[in-house]
């Protein structure tokens, strides 16, 4: 008999899980429910109930029972589910509900269990913990093989005749050898009591069959319990005939299987389409994946998820150099200081006359860049200045940069940042150790300056900025020191987003931190958080903030600049009151600069997309990302979702009234005598009417171009009103294309339906691949707009009411508004920042609000204020 | 004139389009000249620049292994004002091939070919486009445009192609061998498109060549694109001084020295394969892109412009050099087939997946060369779902065909759901 292979088919699969009988599917109940609870931190549930040998005693030997319930980690429940729920299932139709509730509660996991307990620990001496229900999975492997080797006692391999029983043992070795952390001893125990049970000596262990009868007859449970399997019906299973000879023995010609097939499951797909039952769980779904989501972020915080750092490129060596950096050049760094305080006042040009005559004195080549750029109608000018030191060692290909703005962000006078910039380029000169050129660089401001050099150096600048005169090799990595007062510090605050939410490579950090803290004892905090205590509150709240920072896209700092440029950077700023004085700070710079020398190849081993939850742990991108991919899925499960509903014909009670008025073509359907005729339209997948739907989304996408141009071409003066009339309307511009898409086009309910489904696709599609480039933004956005999942033209106008309200809150507009609040900025300054993110830095942010989100949501509120026609009659 | 007009009105938007994003973003043709997955070795525009350069200084353009088109192209620039000085000359010569494509298409569509062909007529074919929304679909695919823009001589393949269709569908053999001599001549692939070709020109043939066996037909035909061929080959002999310009064009295409990321499959395995392996393993990739030339064209006898269609589709998936504007040729002529869509199943799932993958292929190619913070894996990965979604395409409306040719013969299974055992 030709072996045929089982088709797969998901709708014989469906039915086979839906006819799963009672103790399976409570047993797999019990084993998700036990893997769900296994994630809770207050309870070690793996740690209760394992089967650990040294362990057991008389108060303990529920873990006997307990350990095959308990899983350890997606894969290993996953696996064995799928390798038990058959098995199960064939048992429990063999012998019935109450049998196996009785089995497998009692002798079978605690035999195989103090079998286990008695080699393991009577015997070897050792203390292996087991889990998990695998050696359920082998006991009854090894019982099916008993069965199928009376009836099939061998089979063929080249000459030898191997006995069939053998296979679960070549199983257990294969599982041994394949598999990690399994258990190889613990499936033998497994497996020598299933042999024992096929061959029937353990037979006496299963209760006696009157008292089940008797059980089952009083309680009624047959009557009481769905997919109960009852002890009576186990004489002829639950199929008619022994269960042990399953269809695929059976052998029919393949002729008559194919009719047979096609008598049974001739329309497996449009069954799956037009179930009821299906088509109801994807809303539940997507909600479902938004709300995991959010769990799955709020949960990174916890040790389960995080990491500490570590250094992953070896070749930097942190701390490991004893640091020169004291003593005389603190007069020099005083001198310097008092001159800088001294030029506070001055205008650009002068100041960097000045230093350039420190630079020269000190024995480097120097250079000037003049840069210009105009951004909503302001300019933005300067002149920096920068310092080379050759490398005594090196042949100029690779270079570090150590930067000093003249002013800080906040616009504060640098002045001991740039005193010790210029020290710190007359001690680096003394020394012969430099295997990279170092590049001292000291911009005119922390926004535009760092931008326009590092532009120059890659010769990308924008018109209005000069070219580098001189240049060295390579750019390895930046460190910018930003340490605008005179009094002693107490800890390092590292700074180290980039634009568009990139980020250095996290070994640049570690490096940094692990100086700062390892080797200088100075404290190291990021993103604000002055008071770490180290609790999940604080974790949380600093990932927050970085997601915060990394979703903006803006520059946090003159590093930021350097970062799309591929050359990792990051900013020093010291901060509070303590006793670590500017020559600390020194000796972390030339601490850290000796680490970068050492670097062999552009720094990459370690991570590019990480959440940091304080200085020394993170979370990589495969524990994150999937978070932000959920939240985009979820538009994109609705997507399909609606557009299956579209294509499926509606549902029969609307139709009643018009059949009879119905001319749409009829196709006659011949069935052995039987003859039928079935309006066409019943059988095909419903025409679907795509134009208008895809051109309002691709139109409303196209007119997200329109805000973006106007906020950032309009001069700053006119930006707030420009933005209040905008908001305002914002407000009507859907209702006015609601109300004309009614009035010209009367679309339909199924064009609603489109109409959802293309948007929420674009909108998954651009969010699902804005997260592996900007994680937080794409999360953000998801999160804000997530009510889109839900909008449909409702009946009801309370419901109707309550969202315009919903969707007028998370306007994009709106959102802008609030944050701006909270913050305490004005709306002005805001998009004046945007403004002169996009001309400056290439910023992103705003495509993604005005081409990605703001399209969303208008096409979210046309189809809140949408009125579906309702279907002509006569017309098919 | 009412029809007339529609045909200008679309053309002319058409070309509008096209001219305002060449004039109102004079950034944007370089950056696309640059994008990977339109621009390949054996297209590119920058290349043809450099073999320019070269033809005009009066050196080799094979010299230097960076230009490998067709000779014949360099005259024919050589002859247009310089890109550098006179860019709108270049922009309106790609504006006019791609209008001209249109039109061919058009023609192909009012043909009627693909409902009712001479030996098959689809109880569906009421259910069409007319050709000016066809044409509309072609011209304003964001691919074709974005291929326009970027200006890969594969342009003039595509408008070859589809000339040579348009007049097989007329019956006019000679001029559509011609055409399609001229295809392979730029491009080399379009070559496997003469059995099916040759079958719609024998179905179409005109009331002269009524009495013509099939045989004498075809070795005639064989004949014509001989000669055809001999006389480009020979013609491009003359203009670069050597027959060193098939080795750089027709080996480069056979044998994949250059192995710049695009949007194909070669690429990466061949990257990743050792040396001894190499000959091997392009015999196999070669025999595999045309071993379906004959088993489609059998199986689809009947309906020879849809072989031709599956196989621009195939040639986008596996051939060496693939770029969007193969796809944008083959998202052309599928809508030629309109009244099949219906049977399609997984349309949705199939372009969903191509948008998909047309927006994270970039954002992987961007994070793998720019920001560094990817790896070749990551946009091999996205060429691969990119693969995908096409071939699901071209299956499913293989499937769509075959189902509709299977309910004319078994028109009691109409409508129902089948499936292959």
């Amino acid at each position: 008999m030709a072996p045929s292979l089982p088709q797969f088919s998901a709708a014989r699969m469906r039915s086979y899980v839906f006819r799963l009988p009672l103790f399976t599917r409570s047993i797999i109940g019990v084993i998700l429910v036990l893997w769900v609870a296994s994630y809770q931190g207050v309870f070690d549930l793996v740690q209760w109930g394992a089967l650990i040998p040294k362990e057991i005693g008389i108060s303990t030997m529920y873990r006997t029972n307990t350990f095959p319930l308990i899983h350890r980690g997606v894969f290993h429940t996953f696996f064995n589910l799928i390798a038990l729920a058959p098995l199960l299932e064939r048992f429990e139709a063999e012998y019935g509900t109450l049998t196996s509730l009785a089995l497998f509660v009692g002798p079978l996991s605690t035999i195989p269990a103090l079998l286990y307990t008695f080699i393991e620990r009577g015997i070897l001496g050792m203390n292996t913990a087991v889990l998990g229900s695998s050696i359920w999975v082998f006991t009854l492997l090894a019982t099916e093989a008993c069965k199928t080797y009376k009836t099939n006692p061998s089979f063929q391999l080249g000459t030898v005749q191997v006995p069939t029983w053998i296979t679960p043992l070549v199983m257990v070795v294969f599982v041994s050898v394949l598999v990690p952390n399994t258990s190889f001893l613990g499936h033998l125990c497994g497996l020598a009591f299933g042999y024992g049970w096929g061959l029937g000596y353990l037979k006496f262990l299963a209760p006696p069959e009157w008292a089940l009868r008797w059980i089952e007859g009083k309680l009624n449970l047959l009557g009481r319990l769905p997919h109960y399997v009852s002890v009576d019906q186990k004489t002829y299973g639950r199929f008619g005939v022994l269960p042990t000879t399953n269809a695929s023995n059976i052998s029919l010609p393949t002729g008559d299987r194919m009719q047979v097939e096609m008598g049974l499951v001739g329309t497996s797909g449009s069954l799956l389409r037009r179930d009821p039952r299906l088509l109801k769980v994807p809303p539940y779904l997507s909600f479902l994946c938004i709300v995991i989501g959010v769990a799955w972020l709020l949960v990174l915080p916890l040790d389960n998820y995080s990491r500490k750092t570590y250094i992953s490129e070896n070749a930097l060596l942190p701390g490991q150099v004893h640091t020169y950096f004291a003593g005389s050049d603190q007069n020099v760094f005083r001198g310097y200081k008092r001159e800088v305080d001294g030029m506070g006042e001055w205008g650009n040009v002068e100041v960097n006359d000045k230093l350039e005559e420190f630079f020269k004195a000190s024995g480097l080549k120097v250079a000037r860049q003049r840069y210009e750029y105009t951004s909503a109608g302001e300019t933005y000018s300067g002149e920096n200045i920068y310092a080379i030191l050759h490398a005594p060692r090196g042949d100029a290909e690779e270079a570090i940069v150590l930067v000093g703005a003249w002013t800080n962000v906040e616009g504060e006078l640098n002045k001991s940042g740039v005193a010790l910039v210029l020290t710190l380029a007359r001690y680096f000169k003394r020394w012969s150790l430099w295997s990279k050129d170092i590049i001292f660089l000291i911009t005119a401001d922390s926004r535009a300056g760092p931008q326009a050099w590092v532009d120059a150096y890659h010769d990308t600048h924008q018109k209005g900025v000069q070219s580098l005169p001189v240049k060295s090799g390579a750019l390895q990595g930046a460190v910018v020191i930003d340490y605008p007062f005179d009094h002693r510090f107490e800890s390092l605050h590292v700074v180290y987003d980039g634009i568009n939410g990139q980020l250095p490579n996290l070994d640049l950090l570690n490096t940094v931190v692990s100086i700062a803290s390892g080797q200088m004892g100075i404290g190291a905090s990021l993103q604000k958080m002055w008071q770490h205590t180290d609790t999940y509150k604080d974790r949380l709240t600093t990932m927050l903030r970085g997601m915060m920072n990394q979703g903006l896209g803006h520059a946090s700092g003159p590093h930021s600049s350097f970062i799309p440029y591929h050359v990792d950077a990051i900013t020093l700023q010291p901060y509070g009151e303590g006793w670590q004085d500017e020559m600390a700070m020194g000796r972390v710079i030339e601490s850290t600069f000796r680490s970068l020398n050492n670097l062999l190849e552009h720094l990459h081993q370690s991570f590019f997309f990480y959440l940091l939850m304080q200085s020394s742990r993170f979370v990589s991108i495969g524990t994150y990302l999937p978070s932000a991919m959920l939240v985009a899925v979820n538009f994109t499960i609705m997507a399909i979702f609606l557009w299956v509903k579209s294509g499926s014909t509606p549902s029969p009670d609307s139709k009643v009234g018009s059949t009879s008025e119905k001319s749409g073509p009829l196709a006659i359907i011949k069935k052995e005598d039987a003859v039928a005729i079935v309006p066409e339209e019943l059988l095909e997948a419903r025409e679907r009417d795509f134009f208008l739907p895809l051109g309002v989304v691709v139109g409303s996408h196209f007119l997200g171009v329109l805000p973006l141009y106007v906020f950032n071409h309009t001069p700053h003066a006119l930006l707030p009103i420009i933005f209040y009339l905008f908001s305002a309307l914002n407000l009507l511009l859907p209702l006015l294309i609601s109300s004309t898409l009614t009035h010209s086009f009367a679309p339909t309910l199924q064009q609603y339906q489109l109409l959802k489904s293309f948007s929420l696709l674009f909108l998954g599609m651009f969010l699902s691949a804005l997260a592996t480039l900007n994680f937080s933004l794409a999360f953000l956005i998801g999160l804000l707009a997530a009510p889109l999942t839900y909008i449909q033209p409702f009946k009801s106008t309370v419901i109707t009411a309550l969202y315009v309200v919903l969707m007028a809150l998370l306007a994009p507009t709106s959102v802008l508004f609030a944050g701006t609040w909270y913050w305490n900025l004005g709306v002005g300054a805001v998009l004046r920042e945007a403004a002169f993110g996009w001309d400056v830095w290439g910023m992103n942010t705003q495509v993604v609000v005005w081409c990605v989100w703001w399209p969303g949501w208008v096409v979210g509120v046309i189809q809140l204020f949408g009125r579906p026609r309702v279907r002509e009659k006569g017309k098919a | 004139m009412n029809v007339e007009r529609r045909k200008v009105a679309i053309f002319g938007a058409a070309a509008a389009v096209r001219f305002l994003l060449f004039t109102c973003f004079p950034g944007l043709p370089d950056l696309l000249t640059g994008r990977v997955e339109i621009s390949t070795p054996v297209t590119s525009f920058k290349r043809l620049q450099e073999g320019l350069f070269l033809y005009n200084h009066n050196v080799s353009p094979y010299d230097g292994g960076v230009y490998h088109q067709a000779p014949i192209l360099l005259p024919l620039f050589a002859l247009l004002p310089s890109s550098q000085s006179w860019p709108s000359m270049t922009y309106l010569l790609y504006i006019l091939v791609d209008i001209l494509s249109a039109n061919a298409l058009m023609k192909i569509a009012k043909s009627g070919e693909g409902g009712s062909s001479s030996l098959y007529c689809s109880p569906r074919m009421g259910k069409k486009w007319s050709g000016y929304a066809i044409a509309a679909a072609f011209l304003f695919n964001p691919f074709t445009i974005a291929t326009c823009i970027g200006r890969p001589t594969s342009v003039f393949t595509t408008c070859a192609i589809l000339h040579a269709i348009s007049k097989a569908v007329v019956g006019s053999s000679f001029t559509s061998m011609f055409a399609l001599s001229i295809a392979s001549y730029l491009s080399m692939y379009p070559v496997l498109l003469f059995p099916p070709l040759i079958l719609l020109c024998y179905d179409r043939r005109g009331p002269k060549q009524q009495n013509d066996s099939l045989l004498s037909f075809v070795s005639g035909n064989v004949m014509g694109v001989g000669g055809f061929l001999y006389s480009l080959f020979h013609m491009s002999y003359i203009i670069t001084g050597s027959w060193e310009f098939i080795e750089s064009t027709y080996g480069v295409q056979l044998l994949l020295p250059d192995l710049t990321p695009n949007v194909g499959l070669w690429w990466y395995f061949f990257i990743e394969m050792f040396d001894s392996f190499r000959n091997f393993f392009l015999g196999v990739f070669w025999l595999h892109l045309s071993s379906y030339v004959a088993g489609l064209t059998i199986r689809l006898r009947r309906q020879p412009l849809f072989v031709i269609i599956t196989l621009l589709g195939i040639f986008a998936i596996f051939k060496p050099y693939p770029s969007i504007s193969d796809t944008s040729l083959y998202l052309a002529m599928l809508p030629l087939y309109r009244h099949v869509f219906p049977l399609m199943r997984y349309t949705f799932l199939a372009l969903s997946t191509i948008l998909y993958a047309t927006l994270l292929g970039p954002a992987f190619y961007y994070l793998w060369i720019y920001a560094g913070s990817g790896n070749a894996n990551f946009f091999y990965a996205i060429t691969l779902v990119w693969s995908l979604g096409l071939s699901i395409l071209v299956a499913d409306a293989l499937f769509a065909v075959l189902r509709d040719e299977w309910e004319v013969e078994r028109p009691e299974m109409r409508g129902k759901e089948i499936r292959q055992i």
